[in-house]
């Protein structure tokens, strides 16, 4: 009885595409945010799980999307390399971030990624191959051995996929030993290292982990929308995945998910309606709710669901 | 040559006005306060609301400061002091939150940058071969005048005097039956206030739109970071020297002139992480 929410949440997912079968737009907004919720998935176990903050998230999206749109449309390497690629370079780049984390901490932590996020925008936007300030367009969709995923029904499946992994990831994450040695510094850095935490070596896991979730997101990001500009991917966007990260719930499994599906669909209501500048207040006022009344953002119904179902506390 | 100068020192009071509020916060209450800029930007639209309505300029100026001091205690009482305890970065999301809010609500009015009008008009004080706009004079003027009282206000009365012990302990002002609270609002209403002030004051120069304090907010960390975080004068030096020297770069290296200052905050947090005027952090592992 303990996994039957995931069961559900696995039926309503399968159906989904079923049921909008004639609204192709409604799946590319799912996709849209199934794709953020990866992204916040990894800014949630540096921040809700490592106690880490960063400033510079949406940066790493245009590191990996960028690799692997380049290495797909100028190279001409198959889909599943560069992939490969973009979350690897991704890391890489998520390395270099965290060393400054070893010493830099709160305050200084995240103006150093919200400069360095800054300077990875501003490089990309001055470089000739990425398109410059116009932007990378028309990249093809991703293929796997030969099968196109041209339409959104197709992309639907395969980023629910990675969805799927990633999350599963996360949760084998949370709950291992170094997931655990980071909540353990998450809560006090003092005692982590008086129970012998080597504390330089998780931060930097931490930095790896988060920066390799979001450089996949931005690899699916570059296939499915098709079209990249280094101007999406600064300090905005980065504080718009914190955002998702924290009114989903910091810390927990589903929160990243719940976030960004509530930010796409407000988002996109909202420019429906040609009120878009108004989701900025909207999600504002709810950050501070989040803050101040929820402190697991909308994971508390998750939550409460299952302690209704198992009759008991589940901590996630 | 000089008049470089003298305009680089006319940014840089900008940049001070905010690093000030940012490092007032910082060292008392220790969040990272990201809507410093966006309520400078905010109160700065309520201005020109105000100005349309053919309010005079120095009402104007006041209003906005008394505004900014009342949105900064409504801001402590009513929010911050909630969550202090339970969590850390929860009160870091409220200020970001904050900048959501105010940009979200000056978008609504202000579509296409709008111009702001000059406290003065009238053209550039010529003095030898030294070209002084008006409005630069007087937001340095200004800025001259504001950071005295402010030093005045921290270093000679009570209050100011109590927050400086609490941003150095903590625990040991909370022993001494220094009234926190209390503290807590006076520091997030001065830094409001400041913010307002530098709003206003930077607002004729760019125009108005809801992103437009974001480059200065983002000068200002950064010269908050140059002066050392938990110092006031440093943060006033750090933002003079940033505008200074800036105004020189993007004179003769114009290239760089945009990633110039991003390049700057990384140096100086590898080389000499507690800046210039900052007490170097004893290390508690």
């Amino acid at each position: 009885m303990k996994k039957i929410l995931p069961i559900i949440f696995l039926v309503v997912a399968i159906f989904i595409p079923v049921v909008f079968k004639t609204k192709p737009s409604i799946i590319y907004f799912i996709n849209l945010s199934m794709i953020y919720a990866i992204s916040a998935q990894g800014l949630n176990l540096l921040m809700g799980i490592g106690g880490q903050i960063s400033l510079g998230h949406a940066a790493f999206m245009a590191i990996g999307g960028y690799t692997s749109a380049i290495l797909v449309m100028k190279f001409h390497t198959p889909f599943l390399p560069a992939l490969v690629a973009g979350v690897a370079l991704s890391c890489i780049f998520g390395l270099i971030v965290g060393f400054p984390s070893l010493r830099l901490k709160g305050f200084y932590l995240a103006i150093a990624t919200m400069a360095l996020g800054s300077v990875v925008t501003d490089v990309i936007r001055r470089l000739a191959i990425t398109g410059g300030d116009y932007g990378f367009a028309n990249i093809s969709p991703p293929e796997i051995f030969k099968f196109v995923f041209s339409s959104n029904f197709s992309q639907f499946y395969m980023i629910l996929g990675f969805l799927l992994l990633t999350t599963w990831l996360a949760r084998n994450f949370i709950r291992s030993k170094s997931g655990m040695a980071l909540q353990a510094m998450r809560d006090s850095v003092t005692g982590a290292v008086a129970l012998g935490i080597n504390i330089s070596n998780y931060k930097l896991l931490a930095f790896i982990i988060s920066s390799a979730f979001a450089g996949l997101a931005g690899v699916l990001y570059a296939h499915s929308v098709t079209y990249l500009n280094a101007f999406n991917f600064g300090l905005a966007f980065s504080i718009d995945l914190l955002a998702i990260t924290i009114i989903g719930g910091l810390g927990t499994l589903w929160g990243s998910l719940l976030g960004a599906i509530l930010w796409v669909l407000v988002r996109n209501f909202l420019s429906l309606a040609h009120f878009e500048v108004f989701a900025g207040v909207i999600f504002g006022v709810m950050l501070i709710i989040v803050v101040v009344f929820l402190p697991r953002g909308l994971s508390e119904i998750i939550i409460r669901i299952n302690q209704r179902m198992n009759r008991k506390r589940v901590i996630t | 040559m000089f008049s470089l100068f003298f305009r680089g020192l006319a940014t840089g009071s900008i940049y001070s006005l905010t690093a000030m509020g940012i490092v007032l916060i910082l060292s008392t209450t220790n969040v990272m306060n990201f809507s410093q800029g966006d309520m400078g930007m905010f109160l700065a639209f309520i201005a020109l609301i105000l100005l349309m309505a053919k309010i005079p300029y120095p009402v104007t100026i006041i209003i906005i400061i008394l505004m900014g001091i009342f949105l900064g205690f409504l801001l402590e009482k009513g929010l911050m002091s909630k969550v202090r305890k339970t969590s850390h970065i929860g009160m870091v999301m409220i200020t970001l939150a904050l900048t959501m809010i105010f940009e979200g609500i000056v978008g609504i009015f202000v579509k296409t940058p709008t111009l702001f009008p000059p406290a003065i008009s009238g053209g550039p004080i010529i003095f030898g071969t030294i070209i002084m706009d008006r409005q630069d004079l007087l937001s340095l003027a200004i800025s001259l005048i504001v950071v005295i009282i402010l030093f005045l206000a921290l270093y000679r009365t009570k209050i100011g005097i109590a927050s400086r012990s609490l941003a150095e302990d903590e625990y040991a002002a909370k022993l001494l039956g220094i009234p926190v609270k209390n503290i807590y609002i006076f520091i997030w209403a001065i830094a409001f206030g400041l913010a307002g002030l530098a709003g206003i004051m930077v607002a004729p120069r760019l125009s108005l739109e809801p992103t437009f304090m974001l480059v200065i907010q983002l000068k200002a960390f950064i010269a908050a970071v140059l002066g050392g975080m938990n110092s006031v004068l440093g943060a006033v030096v750090g933002g003079l020297l940033l505008g200074v020297v800036e105004n020189f770069v993007s004179f003769y290296i114009p290239q760089i002139k945009d990633s110039f200052s991003l390049i700057l905050v990384v140096l100086v947090l590898l080389f000499l992480p507690q800046g210039l005027f900052g007490k170097r952090e004893t290390r508690r592992a």
